[in-house]
């Protein structure tokens, strides 16, 4: 244990960076008061509190290599066998270090906007900084008062410490939260920039440049600690799936919809300089989402297999988030005069009005996640009733949603700014529109045959016209989704012929013109190549509707088949190291021949410091078609019978796929051009340059770095995960949609259905249910008395009738409101806009004065061209 | 590497707390003299500039764009000249703003090169 206090040290240098962090508001905002002599003043501030910052994580890191276990911190999240990889990871592994990893991400991000604004921006600068200052204090504050990561036991130190919970050591554990965090954090500077244009009035287009490519940086690292979430969840949980629905990752999903709807929304701010009020609301809503998502996570309200232990921090963010959202909505009421529109809509069949309808679909599936996933805590609060929200309920209502989205991604690059002409609206559509019919219709000849039959059996989720519905529309969503899916590609393929023959008419070849076409709009092409990714994520996602599974339990030799495959269970096998022992079952996947192609081998991890968690180790074997994934539910050491659960899952390689299509499509767009190189080297000459440019080539670095990273990783390479002991077996449908909609309700895993619980007292469960139903119960009945028996937490989707309904009526009134609403003021903006148009267009001929500048206009534009 | 782990860690925070100190230090004395001030307001000026270069490459942008999309069919002759026109007075009226705004910095840049001209007359 080191000499001295480290203890100490850590909380005097939180108690440093509060101080150095509200002088330095103080002074930025005194410079953005009328004395802009303390600008650079601000700005040396805000690089002392970041140096700061970067002090109090090295010392808690310190803290864990030494094990000074004096720290309570330390104590409960490591312990003498963890290896140093694990130690650092264990910054973020509980809740205090967490926000100290927070607020040293934002420290990070803040030096670079600090470095980036220097010589720019000058006006809205320091606000900039005063805002990015606030939310630094809002979080050290925290840590002081609430959860300060260098407290100490009040009494004894323990001599080891109780180690990282098992589920979170693995690679994951390295690069899933960093990356989300950095997207949830990177959403601080765009929100920065916006308070700092409103404080100031500067409200044109200035602040939307100023923030474009940190939305983007945000936007991309969400998408990638999303992507890696479902990663960890399929590889390390072991349930089989890779979304869940659970409120923790509802609150990451929640910022990435409404980010989305915002990088749609401002382009059209952009191009027609309209929509600000609406750009300004996306802007901020998507950083208080990131705030009511870590609220989420960190106050244990409402019960996620991710959460943190419940603590009183959430009535910090209670408050903090009350002022956001008071403040916000305070400043752009004062100007509101400020942010009237230039333009208005012409059309409603144009560029414009297709963002309008994504936003719509964006914003409804954010409401929708959002009342769902606070659905419980409302229930309580109003009539003192625990009810679930479980992922059947989430999967029947995104599904129709997602497929909307998905097709506006098709359809939005087809159609032009502005106005589009009806026939070259019709003639755009056509061979996309083909094509999506051409696939539905192969799809309905040869599907079955190739196991993609188009349409899937119905499951209800409610017993009533609703639930028929929902049931109806997710059995033809397999043929509407990969149909939608051959739509956008085709739009999309079809965008880049269109370019490429428009420069190839000017005399470039085929390669040439692609090549140029796509460096030159990298915004555009990028945007695109972020779509097809979708469309790959669209296609995994659809596969889904046709997994398989099956269980049974085996002697060494023996055999099981599922789908088209044969698997054999060979023996088992133990392994061990200093953190762990490792059962493993060594097991073979045969052709019909009964040839090996392919060895597979599931495990339980058994560690030292939670021998009573013992973790379940999945193994994958992955193809572009389909995975094959395997776990070992039991194995009994004296007979080497082991219990096996198999899962197909067909075309899951795809979501991987696809979404790194879509961090390349995402980091294309950002790229930097020749132009903004030169520009930096003139605003920063002589320095290292650190800069958004600069920043999107390290991002694609650090981001190809990963994926290979992941890309060599594999299920199991040192990883763990559930805590599953038992079986699940389902007979028949019915058994299907029933133990779908019941909780399991061991205690330790409350939020999973019996259709995928696998621990002994669902299996007891499923085995009373079954013989009710053999008796000739009623389903319906069935489900009443387990409600009866357990409340209506018990059920994995909440009735379809009373409050309960509210669940889903709520945001589909508001969709349908919305969706009416935007269909009228559109109308009476596209008269106005021609009116408008009309006034302006007489305006531009009266301006001869200016001819002069005709030529000089040309030769910029051609030089325009050649820098890009 | 577990040994040489905390070690890092020290010098990293050590060099961290330096660079912290340091700066707090400078952004003390600035905030107490103004001999930024100077600075900041120029740094205005060239401000208001950029920005209206960076509107001016925007426009170059759209302008691009809109001859891009006319060229692929997607907008008609009438809209795109309408359009056209639009941005290109847009642009013009830009364009002369810039000039204008330029001639300050011809007087400053006139004053400077005499004041060092001036100064190197001098030193020879």
């Amino acid at each position: 244990m080191p000499a001295f206090d480290i203890p100490f040290l850590g909380t005097l240098i939180l108690c440093l960076i509060l101080v150095s962090a509200s002088y330095t508001m103080a002074m930025a905002m005194g410079a953005g008061s009328g004395r802009p002599h303390l600008l650079p003043s601000a700005r040396w501030g805000t690089y002392a509190t970041c140096a700061f910052l970067l002090v109090a994580v090295c010392v808690l890191a310190y803290a864990f290599q030494v094990h000074d276990f004096r720290i309570r911190y330390v104590a409960r999240y490591s312990d003498r066998s963890m290896p140093w990889w694990y130690l650092i990871a264990s910054l973020w592994g509980g809740q205090d270090g967490s926000l100290l990893w927070w607020a040293f991400l934002l420290g990070g991000y803040t030096f670079f906007a600090t470095r980036w604004l220097r010589g720019r921006y000058t006006e809205l600068q320091p606000w900039i900084l005063a805002t990015l200052m606030s939310i630094v204090i809002f979080f050290i504050v925290l840590m002081l008062f609430s959860a300060n990561p260098f407290a100490t036991y009040i009494r004894t130190t323990p001599g080891d410490g109780e180690g990282l919970n098992p589920l979170l050591q693995n690679y994951w554990m390295a690069i899933h939260p960093p990356s989300l965090y950095m997207g949830f954090v990177g959403w601080s500077v765009p929100f920065a920039i916006l308070i700092a244009a409103l404080v100031t009035g500067r409200l044109g287009n200035e602040w939307v440049r100023a923030a474009r490519l940190w939305s983007m940086i945000a936007w991309t690292f969400l998408s990638l600690g999303l992507l890696l979430g479902c990663l960890w969840s399929y590889e390390e949980l072991g349930w089989g799936g890779y979304w869940a629905w659970d409120p923790v990752e509802n609150a990451s999903f929640l910022p990435w919809l409404v980010g989305t709807a915002y990088l749609h929304s401002v382009l059209i701010q952009e191009r027609r300089h309209m929509m600000r009020v609406w750009n300004v609301f996306l802007l901020a809503l998507t950083f208080v989402m990131t705030i009511f998502g870590t609220f989420l996570t960190r106050s244990g309200l409402i019960a996620s297999v991710h959460s943190f232990a419940r603590s009183d921090i959430g009535q910090y963010f209670v408050w903090y988030l009350g002022f956001l959202i008071i403040g916000i909505a305070l400043l752009m009421i004062w100007r509101l005069p400020k942010l009237k529109a230039d333009n208005e809509i012409e059309s409603l069949v144009s560029r414009e009005f297709a963002f309008l309808l994504n936003n719509w679909v964006l914003l409804g599936m954010m409401v929708f996640v959002l009342i769902a996933t606070t659905f419980p805590l409302l229930s309580e609060w109003l009539r003192g009733e625990e009810v679930t929200v479980g992922p059947g309920f989430y999967n029947k209502w995104m599904v129709p949603l997602g497929i909307m989205l998905l097709f506006l991604a098709g359809l939005g690059p087809l159609v032009a700014w502005r106005k589009a002409t009806g026939s070259n609206l019709a003639r755009a559509m056509m061979f996309p529109l083909g094509v999506g019919l051409m696939v539905a219709v192969l799809q309905f000849l040869f599907g079955a045959r190739l196991g993609f039959p188009p349409i899937v059996e119905p499951t209800e989720i409610y017993d009533t016209m609703t639930g028929t519905i929902l049931a109806w529309t997710a059995a033809v969503a397999p043929v509407v989704s990969f149909s939608t899916c051959g739509f956008v590609l085709a739009s999309v393929g079809q965008e880049f012929v269109r370019g490429m023959r428009v420069r190839m008419s000017k005399g470039e070849g085929a390669l040439t013109a692609l090549t140029r076409l796509t460096s030159k709009g990298r915004r555009r092409y990028g945007g695109y190549i972020v779509h097809v990714g979708v469309v790959f994520m669209f296609i995994g996602f659809t596969g889904a509707a046709y997994d398989v599974e099956q269980e049974s339990a085996l002697r060494p030799g023996e055999t099981m088949s599922i789908g088209s495959h044969t698997v054999r269970y060979d023996q088992p096998r133990m392994e061990a190291d200093p953190n762990k022992r490792m059962i493993y079952t060594d097991m073979t996947l045969l052709d019909d021949a009964g040839k090996p192609k392919g060895e597979v081998a599931p495990a339980k991890f058994i560690y030292r410091t939670h021998p009573q968690m013992p973790t379940t180790e999945v193994a994958i074997r992955s193809r572009p078609a389909e995975d094959v994934y395997v776990i070992m539910s039991t194995v009994d050491p004296s007979t080497r019978r082991g219990t096996f659960r198999v899962i197909i899952r067909p075309l899951v390689a795809w979501i991987w796929f696809g979404g790194i299509v879509l961090l390349l499509g995402a980091i294309l767009s950002m790229w930097p051009t020749a132009r903004d190189l030169v520009r930096e080297r003139e605003t920063a000459p002589r320095r290292v340059r650190f800069s958004p440019a600069t920043a999107v080539v390290a991002l694609a670095i650090a981001l190809a770095t990963m994926l290979a990273w992941v890309g060599v990783a594999s299920a199991q390479t040192d990883s763990s995960s559930s805590l599953h002991a038992g079986s699940v077996v389902i007979n028949d449908p019915i058994e299907r949609q029933l133990f779908g909609r019941l909780l399991c309700q061991c205690g330790d895993c409350a939020r999973l259905p019996l259709d995928t619980c696998a621990c002994g007292w669902a299996d007891e469960k499923r085995s009373e249910i079954r013989e009710l139903l053999a008796a000739g119960e009623d389903p319906t009945g069935i489900q009443e008395s387990y409600r009866a028996q357990f409340g209506a937490k018990a059920l994995a989707i909440p009735s379809d009738k009373g409050l309960d309904r509210a669940l889903w009526a709520v945001p589909m009134a508001a969709m349908v409101f919305a969706v009416g609403f935007i269909i009228l003021v559109g109308r009476r903006w596209q008269r106005r806009g021609e009116e408008l148009h009309e006034l302006k267009t007489a305006a531009t001929a009266s301006a001869p004065s200016e001819l002069r500048y005709e030529s000089r206009l040309d030769e910029e534009l051609e030089r325009f061209e050649g820098d890009t | 590497m577990t040994d040489v782990l905390p070690w890092m860690f020290i010098i990293v925070a050590g060099a961290a707390m330096l660079v912290a100190l340091g700066s707090l230090w400078l952004s003390l004395s600035l905030g107490l003299s103004d001999q930024a001030l100077g600075d900041v307001r120029a740094q205005l000026t060239s401000d208001a500039r950029r920005a209206l270069v960076s509107e001016k490459d925007a426009l170059l942008q759209e302008l691009g764009d809109v001859a891009f999309e006319h060229d692929a069919g997607k907008i008609s002759d009438q809209d795109f000249e309408e359009l056209n026109q639009k941005l290109r007075a847009q642009a013009r009226h830009l364009l002369h703003e810039l000039d204008e705004g330029a001639e300050a910095f011809r007087d400053e840049a006139e004053a400077l090169i005499a004041e060092r001209l001036g100064d190197s007359g001098e030193n020879a």
